[in-house]
């Protein structure tokens, strides 16, 4: 009984064999199908990498271009060793001086 | 010693019509998807991507690399749907294509249906032995599970086949 089940089913399983192989790409043609696919797999690849490199690139320029200059002149620089040439009355130097007024703070002395 | 390019190709072509069929059935009977898939695993294997090692016949270890090839295809493919409008373009989720049921005879196309509604691993069990005439322990070693696996997957499947064939019958 077993038996007589698998010669039908391998029957019928033949049969779908049969129909496949009546509509099987020549070998020949699938090969080049996939060397060609692979070829122009590797052109996109490269295309994709030259373009994000174009891209990144104009970014790069563009997010320079439209970055506000530094204003150097108004740049002051604090060194950590400026207290060191601070010196007494350096206010005096700064101030400009007026008539009938003591511009001289006596505390700092 | 690993096989030339040409020796392969040699062995790649005495396997093609097989292979094929194989191809169809683990891409749901999409001869698209099987064309892709199988011309992937030619690559693969002229490439020495997929490297034969001698340790089982030629043909279980290329259908094994077949296989593999197709699921990673679906993968992708199942992937690719996720991108807006994707759902309009074809849908491979391994099952047997109703459209390529249709192409085929009464006969045939009641056998590739029957065969749809059963669990993946029984298809290619049954396919692998009924179709391609391998053993079971080839067919176990095609879809790399142990041969007690394979052997229940067989059993399960062809009862579950026929009940459906005989089904239709009525």
């Amino acid at each position: 009984m077993i038996e007589r089940d698998d010669h039908e089913l391998r029957e019928r399983f033949a049969g779908l064999r049969r129909e496949d192989g009546a509509a099987v790409p020549a070998f020949r043609r699938s090969l080049a199908a996939a060397r060609v696919g692979r070829n122009r797999r590797g052109l996109g690849i490269v295309a994709a990498a030259i373009l994000a490199l174009v891209a990144l690139v104009v970014m790069l320029t563009m997010s320079n271009r439209h970055r506000p200059p530094v204003d150097i002149a108004g740049v002051r620089i604090h060194a950590p060793t400026d207290f060191l040439l601070k010196l007494p009355g350096a206010e005096l130097l700064r101030t400009v001086p007026r008539l009938g007024r003591v511009s001289l703070n006596r505390r700092a002395l | 010693m690993s096989p030339t390019p040409e020796a392969l190709e040699v062995e790649l072509e005495r396997l093609h019509p097989a292979a094929f069929g194989w191809a169809l059935a683990c891409s749901g009977g999409d001869r698209s998807a099987a064309e892709d898939a199988l011309q992937a695993s030619y690559l693969k294997v002229l490439d020495g991507r997929a490297r034969f090692d001698g340790r089982a016949s030629f043909r279980t270890w290329f259908f094994a690399v077949v296989r593999r090839t197709a699921a990673e295809h679906r993968r992708r493919n199942a992937l690719g749907r996720l991108w807006p409008l994707a759902w309009l373009g074809p849908r491979a989720d391994g099952r047997p294509d109703p459209a390529a049921t249709l192409a085929h005879s009464e006969t045939t196309g009641r056998l590739m249906a029957a065969l749809a509604a059963l669990p993946k691993r029984q298809r290619e069990v049954l396919h692998l032995v009924f179709y391609q005439d391998l053993s079971i322990a080839e067919a176990a070693e095609v879809v790399g599970i142990s041969l007690g696996t394979a052997r229940t997957h067989y059993e399960r499947g062809k009862a579950a086949l026929k009940k459906r064939l005989d089904g239709d019958r009525e």
